[in-house]
C-alpha cells in the first residue's frame, strides 16, 4: 500500500467524503467486475457497487492496515455480491439480451452460428458459476476476470496459494464437465 | 490424451495463468508442441476466460459511475443526518440491562408513584385555589342569607367552650 493510498484511507476513516470519492475513483471498475462476476447483471452490478462503497464508508475504521487495502475492498467486495446473488429472486437468463447486451468483440467477425454458440457458451458459463461452491466461484472470478495472481487471490481469499491453485483447479474442472458439450463443438469446428 | 498428459495438467493451468516458472514453461511448451488434446485444454481455458472477461469488460464501458457516486454520496449523508437516532438505538441494544428487560417492573413503579404524586399534588393546588372558600373572624355572629343557603355550608371553629353559639 503506498503512501498516497495510506493518506486516503486515514482521511476516510475521519468521515472525509472526497477521500471516499478518489478511492471510489480507483476501484469501482474493479468492484463492478467482481459484481457482475457473481450477478451477470448491470443493474444489479451498479447496486451492489454503491452498497459496497457505502458500507466501506461506515467500516473503514475496522481497517488497521494489515492486509493490503485492495485485498480488503475485493473481500468485501465479493461477500456483498454472493449475498447480493442469493437474495436474488429473479433468474437473469435473458441478461445476454437485455440492454447493454454483452457483445464479445471477435463475435462481430463472426457468422450468426457462430454467435449463437457464443451465447450459449456463455450463458453456460453462466450457469456453470452458479453450480460452483462459493470458493471455488470467487478463485475463478479473481483469476480470470480481475487477473489477480496466485499470491494476491490467496492474501484476498486468506489462504495459501496451494489452496488457491486447487480451488481454481477444481472451479475450472467443473466448468469444463458442464460445459463438455460445447467445448467439443468448439474443437469440431 | 497421453499419459504425460495428466503430470502436465497443473502445470499447464500455470502455464495459462503465467504462474509458471522458466523452467516450467520449457516443460509446458515441449509437451505442447506434440500434444493436441492439451492445446484443446489451453484454449478451452482461453474461451472460457473470455466468456467470463468480455461481457464484464462490455458492460463496464457502458455505465454511469460518477451517477452512481452521487447516489452513494446522497445514502451517506442520509444516513448521517439519521446517526444520532441509531446511536440511540444501538446504545439501546448493545446494553445488556435493556436487552434483559428487567427495567419494566422499576419503570413500572416509578410511573405509578409518578401519576399518584401527580394527583395528589393537583388535588391540594385545587383546594388552595377554591375561590369561595372564605375564612370570617367574628366575634359574634356570622349572618348567611337565606337566598345562598342551598349553595354555602358553614364551618364554625370555636376557640372555647364560652364561646360556643348558642343552639338556635
Amino acid at each position: 500500500m503506498n503512501q498516497d493510498e495510506n493518506e486516503l484511507i486515514f482521511r476516510c476513516q475521519k468521515g472525509d467524503q472526497d477521500a471516499l470519492k478518489e478511492i471510489y475513483d480507483r476501484y469501482h471498475d474493479k468492484v463492478y467486475r467482481i459484481a457482475y462476476g457473481v450477478v451477470r447483471h448491470r443493474e444489479e452490478s451498479l447496486d451492489i457497487v454503491q452498497e459496497v462503497f457505502i458500507k466501506l464508508f461506515r467500516s473503514i475504521g475496522n481497517f488497521k492496515g494489515k492486509s493490503k487495502f485492495y485485498t480488503y475492498l475485493y473481500r468485501m467486495a465479493m461477500n456483498t455480491a454472493i449475498d447480493h446473488s442469493r437474495k436474488m429472486y429473479r433468474v437473469f437468463s435473458s441478461s445476454l439480451d437485455e440492454e447493454g447486451a454483452p457483445q464479445p468483440s471477435e463475435m462481430a467477425e463472426k457468422g450468426p452460428d457462430r454467435i449463437l454458440l457464443h451465447k450459449e457458451l456463455e450463458e453456460k458459463v453462466k450457469a456453470a458459476l452458479d453450480e460452483l461452491p462459493p470458493d471455488q466461484k470467487m478463485a475463478i472470478l479473481f483469476r480470470e476476470v480481475e487477473g489477480l495472481s496466485y499470491r494476491e487471490m490467496a492474501e484476498s481469499m486468506g489462504c495459501s496459494i496451494g489452496t488457491v491453485m486447487s480451488r481454481l483447479h477444481y472451479g475450472r474442472k467443473k466448468i469444463q464437465e458442464l460445459l463438455r458439450k460445447y467445448v467439443k463443438e468448439e474443437g469440431r469446428e | 490424451m497421453k499419459d504425460s498428459c495428466s503430470s502436465v495438467s497443473r502445470l499447464l493451468e500455470k502455464y495459462f495463468d503465467q504462474e509458471a516458472t522458466s523452467k516450467e514453461r520449457a516443460l509446458v511448451e515441449a509437451h505442447l508442441a506434440g500434444c493436441p488434446a492439451c492445446q484443446d485444454a489451453l484454449k478451452w481455458m482461453g474461451h472460457c476466460r473470455d466468456s467470463l472477461k468480455v461481457p464484464i469488460e462490455t458492460a463496464l464501458q457502458k455505465e454511469d459511475f460518477e451517477r452512481s457516486w452521487q447516489n452513494i454520496r446522497r445514502e451517506i449523508q442520509i444516513r448521517e443526518k439519521s446517526s444520532w437516532r441509531e446511536s440511540i438505538q444501538s446504545w439501546l441494544e448493545l446494553s445488556g440491562l435493556f436487552r434483559k428487560k428487567v427495567w419494566v417492573p422499576a419503570v413500572a413503579v416509578a410511573a405509578i408513584l409518578v401519576l399518584l404524586t401527580t394527583q395528589v399534588f393537583f388535588e391540594e393546588a385545587s383546594f388552595v385555589a377554591l375561590p369561595d372558600v372564605e375564612y370570617v373572624d367574628s366575634s359574634y355572629n356570622v349572618m348567611v342569607y337565606p337566598i345562598e343557603r342551598g349553595k354555602i355550608t358553614v364551618i364554625w371553629l370555636f376557640e372555647g367552650q364560652e364561646m360556643e353559639a348558642p343552639p338556635s
